[in-house]
């Protein structure tokens, strides 16, 4: 009989836990480990709970009844007042760094059952979950912040579990919950009335209205017709061999021209920004060749390597070579000086403060600089290849303009924003995982 | 007055009738004007002036960062930099604790505190995170030991900032305005968290503010500079005794103390807020 | 001292003065590789390169350069005739045509995008989805589209610079200091007012820099659709403009011009950028101050 009512108590302790935020999602299994952590308590209407500054040893989970929550002055909460019923968690201090002691003053103003939950133990519980604990302390954060109101710098102290796993998981789970926000937001819903208006206004120009300008243009459905067919009029779909080989041979450029452009532009941009003496000797001449339009190159490139294919890689790494060291040069010059002399003070030499200030300090500029730098390698080679080479997307887009296949012409524009999108992201997916400190700083800034 | 325990022994500084003059050749700004003071070794020494009136500079020109155009700072007998030699290389014995914070932020809290140690050769990585973790424990700061600085609160990383100097066991502490950006209330804490850090590692600190009454909380002695340029007007002894906590700031002697000095303080801000000083 | 005088004594200047000599001469020494390496001397050298893949008789890339002494000879020679001039007035033309439009467009286009959330969920992701195809890409299309060539090309000037201008407007407009926005309000402005002397005079900094970054896209641009449109395809038109005369040098084999051009069009883009540079300080005077 008693096992019978304790499991039925225990039922509904992982029924509220499933309504409150923090728990919300947790499996089965965790939401029973918790529920035998809980302990029941009752509260008469008018009873106070717990009163500021007291120690924080419990967390609560409101059962049935309400709760009225009151922040000390010292919190500068942007509240001080919240009612919190069912579903509701409070008296979550114990969870913040160096905090022992509550933060807010606590009265029942109804009859009130609560589930009191050890605030260590939880924690020690959620250590042992490399899977799920951190997810649930985010969504702690998540509704601290949100539910609570409370200043940025007490939600910063919101425990991070240590663990092999949790500084990936934390990123991921930190992903997963950005989603399912955005998500719940109106802005996926504005981006596809976006589309819709610009698609079917192509549409309705071309194809309906014929609009005189318009007239000539490749309508909507003759592009979708063609890029989707199995045998298309003009020879490039994507189910032709042909499209694909063209696709590769422009990212096989691109990549060996980003690649070298790196790899010398970031070498040069350091020596730029870190000797004075370099800078003033070779800075000139790399001024002076820089403003010549990388596309003003194409026939001195041509009359220089005698292949096109070293030609069109040239002029997309000339392109990427003066985005990439310029970048890396003010990236260098953007470091704080403090950092530079922090690590004199801590004895650090030459190769020392290279490798650990100057070299990290200046990464996220090197990877604005990258993902500029890739941009243009792109403008750069379509360019080239439009006017030389064979093979591809810039030159699909300028012959299928000469033999007068229009729908071609916006295959390749299409693919080509598609691929160009997906190297840029990947290089911003580079910088971020390089640059994990600065995700976390930008994330907890959020804007 | 009670000076700190004779056991230490440790950065004496002597600032002898220094001077500075920012581009001689040009604008010849005077920044310090034939300044003398000495610093007693073990001794929180505070430095009271104007924003901009060149007590940075005074730092600076011990921490090495800066020359000097006459004089000599000289720190247990050793010259750290004189009219022939202006300026001083900086090291590990006299670490600076920076206004706007300098921790590294691409490193973790506790890769910052073990930086100095490891990065000089002078412990194996395995020995300088042990010794990191017990620093940070000490100084109320487990649990944040794989944050990065930016995840943390600014408090926080002000006695990061402090613990990474100490790894390195220096025998000065140059702390420039470091609680300047804190709100008063965390500042407050952050002085008993210094103070607490301090009786267990006796160490001379150079601690420069704008703030009187933070100076003869913390203090052992304070100096009063004038506004631009810079020179000792007023040395104060602070004859409360340490080890020191909150109650000391409502203090019979505490209030006292302000009373003497608060005019010669306010002279010196009112000459510079009429000197249109910039922010230094 | 003077300016000049201050000038002639940093030892920058002459470190950087040197280096271009430094850079000239060993141009110099390259292109001429041909008739310097023709003695028995440099044969098994030559075996070498050819075996590498590269020329045998000259060195490789720099060897098919024409040097400096040749490119100012043939300039002073092309200073004298008319159409040289005439295809500086034609890019300068298509230029400013693309940017001024691009700044019309682009700047109420960043601005309304910026200041409300619907514009912005709407407009932006397409924006987005549109940036990465390169302007060039759109030539075909363009001129499929606009009735003359030079609309067509002003359309792409267009697209190089729009791009960018947005970016920097709504870069600069999400950076204002959010204490201004508050400051204003307590002050009790309107939203009209708001966007006048707030968001407006606050995005102008950004509209500036990006401006000038856009300036330099849009000279890349012209070139490229210049040649494209001259060259590239077999249009009969008319062509002009700085990058078809790079173009039509190499076609008809005077490689000399070819450097003329790019250096010419170099400092085009160069004096427009600073003119630029130069304009933007008056509209922003506040900047100054430092």
């Amino acid at each position: 009989m008693e096992a019978a009512l304790r499991a039925g108590a225990a039922d509904d302790a992982i029924a509220v836990l499933r309504d409150s935020t923090p728990f919300g999602d947790a499996s089965d299994a965790l939401l029973a480990r918790i529920a035998a952590l809980a302990r029941p308590a009752r509260y008469d209407a008018g009873e106070r709970i717990y009163s500021a500054d007291d120690l924080a040893d419990d967390l609560f989970v409101v059962v049935s009844g309400r709760v009225e929550h009151v922040f000390k002055p010292e919190v500068h909460a942007r509240e001080a007042q919240k009612r919190v019923t069912r579903g509701g968690v409070f008296g979550w201090a114990g969870l913040l760094l160096g905090q022992t002691r509550r933060l807010a003053t606590v009265s029942a103003t109804e009859p009130t059952e609560v589930l009191r939950i050890e605030t260590e133990a939880l924690v020690k519980l959620l250590e042992s979950e490399p899977l799920e604990g951190p997810r649930v302390m985010e969504r702690f954060a998540t509704m601290i912040q949100r539910d609570f109101a409370v200043p940025q710098s007490l939600l910063a102290q919101v425990r991070r579990l240590s663990g092999p796993l949790t500084e990936e998981m934390s990123s991921l789970s930190l992903t997963m919950y950005r989603v399912s926000l955005w998500l719940r937001s109106p802005r996926p819903y504005l981006m596809l009335i976006g589309f819709a208006l610009f698609l079917g206004f192509w549409y309705l120009a071309v194809e309906v209205w014929k609009l005189p300008r318009f007239r000539e243009m490749p309508g909507i459905t003759a592009v979708v017709k063609e890029w989707f067919a199995k045998s298309p009029t003009y020879g490039l779909s994507l189910y032709t061999e042909e499209y694909y080989k063209h696709i590769i041979v422009s990212i096989w450029r691109v990549t060996q021209a980003f690649f070298l452009a790196t790899i010398l532009g970031v070498t040069f941009g350091l020596l730029l920004g870190w000797s004075r003496t370099f800078k003033e000797y070779v800075f000139p001449v790399f001024e002076m060749l820089r403003p010549i339009p990388i596309l003003a190159w194409v026939p001195l490139a041509i009359v220089m390597f005698i292949a096109t294919e070293s030609a069109v890689v040239y002029l997309a790494f000339l392109a990427s070579f003066f985005a990439t060291a310029l970048n890396t040069m003010l990236g260098v010059e953007s470091i704080d000086e403090s950092y530079i002399r922090a690590a004199d003070c801590l004895g650090a030499n030459q190769w020392q403060q290279f490798r650990h200030v100057i070299l990290p300090g200046a990464l996220p500029f090197i990877f604005t600089g990258l993902q500029i730098s890739i941009g243009v390698s792109w403008f750069s080679l379509v360019a080239a290849e439009m006017v030389s080479g064979q093979y591809g997307l810039g030159y699909v887009i300028n012959t299928s303009y000469v033999m007068v296949r229009y729908p071609t012409i916006v295959i390749g524009m299409v693919t080509l924003g598609m691929v160009g999108y997906a190297t840029s992201a990947l290089v911003r997916l580079a910088g971020d995982y390089l640059m994990e400190w600065r995700v976390r700083e930008l994330a907890l800034a959020e804007r | 007055m009670r000076r700190p325990p004779a056991a230490a022994t440790r950065g004496h500084i002597r600032i002898e009738d220094v001077v500075k003059i920012y581009d001689p050749a040009g604008a010849a700004v005077l920044a310090v004007d034939h300044c003398t003071l000495e610093i007693e070794p073990g001794e929180i020494c505070m430095i009271v002036g104007p924003s901009g009136c060149g007590k940075t500079t005074l730092l600076n020109a011990i921490a090495g960062f800066h020359e000097i155009t006459s004089g000599r700072i000289v720190m247990d007998g050793e010259v750290l930099c004189s009219t022939e030699q202006p300026q001083s290389t900086p090291g590990p014995d006299r670490i600076v604790v920076f206004q706007n914070g300098a921790l590294f932020p691409w490193k973790s809290n506790l890769e910052n505190v073990i930086f100095g140690p490891v990065m000089q050769g002078k412990l194996a990585r395995k020995e300088a995170v042990d010794k990191g973790r017990a620093m940070m424990s000490d100084a109320g700061l487990s649990g944040v030991e794989h944050n990065y600085p930016g995840e943390v609160s600014s408090g926080m990383r002000r006695r990061v900032e402090i613990v990474r100097a100490l790894m390195n066991d220096p025998k000065v502490l140059l702390l420039d305005e470091p609680y300047r950006a804190l709100d008063s209330l965390t500042k407050s804490v952050m002085h008993e968290a210094l103070l607490e850090i301090y009786y267990k590692n006796k160490v001379t600190i150079f601690f420069i503010t704008h703030d009187l009454e933070e100076a003869i909380f913390l203090g052992h002695r304070v100096a009063i500079m004038t506004t631009r340029p810079c020179k000792p007007k007023k040395v104060l002894n602070v004859d409360i005794p340490h080890p020191r906590d909150y109650g000391v700031l409502t203090s019979k002697r505490f209030r006292e103390l302000i009373e003497e000095t608060n005019d010669a303080v306010h002279e010196e801000a009112l000459k510079a807020f009429q000197a249109g000083e910039k922010e230094g | 001292m003077s300016g000049i005088g201050k000038l002639l004594s940093n030892r920058a200047f002459w470190r950087g003065v040197g280096s271009i000599v430094i850079f000239l001469v060993l141009w110099e020494l390259g292109s001429r590789s041909k008739q310097w390496m023709a003695p028995e001397f440099f044969a098994p050298f030559k075996d070498l390169l050819g075996t590498m893949g590269f020329k045998k008789d000259y060195l490789p890339w720099i060897g098919a350069v024409p040097p400096p002494s040749g490119v100012l000879k043939s300039w002073v020679a092309v200073l004298g005739q008319q159409g040289y001039w005439q295809s500086w007035y034609m890019s300068f033309f298509r230029v400013m045509g693309g940017f001024i439009a691009a700044m019309l467009i682009g700047i109420p286009f960043g601005l309304a995008l910026a200041v409300n959330r619907v514009a912005h969920g709407v407009g932006f992701p397409v924006f987005e989805v549109l940036r990465p195809i390169p302007p060039l890409a759109w030539v075909p299309a363009s001129i499929i589209f606009w009735p003359t060539q030079e609309s067509a090309i002003i359309f792409i000037t267009f697209l190089g610079a729009f791009y960018t201008i947005v970016i920097n407007v709504l870069g600069g407009a999400r950076s204002i200091d959010v204490r201004y926005f508050q400051a204003a309000q307590s002050m009790g402005s309107s939203r009209w007012d708001i966007f006048r002397r707030v968001v407006l005079p606050g995005t102008l900094p950004s509209i500036v820099v990006g401006s000038a970054v856009g300036m330099g896209i849009t000279w890349e641009v012209v070139v490229a659709a210049e040649m494209i449109s001259g060259g590239g395809s077999q249009q009969a038109g008319t062509g002009g403009g700085l990058g078809f005369f790079i173009w039509n040098s190499y076609v008809g084999g005077s490689y000399e011009q070819i450097v003329v051009g790019m250096i010419s069009i170099g400092i085009a883009g160069f004096v427009s950028s600073e003119l630029l540079r130069w304009g933007g300080r008056f509209v922003t005077p506040w900047m100054k101050v430092r």
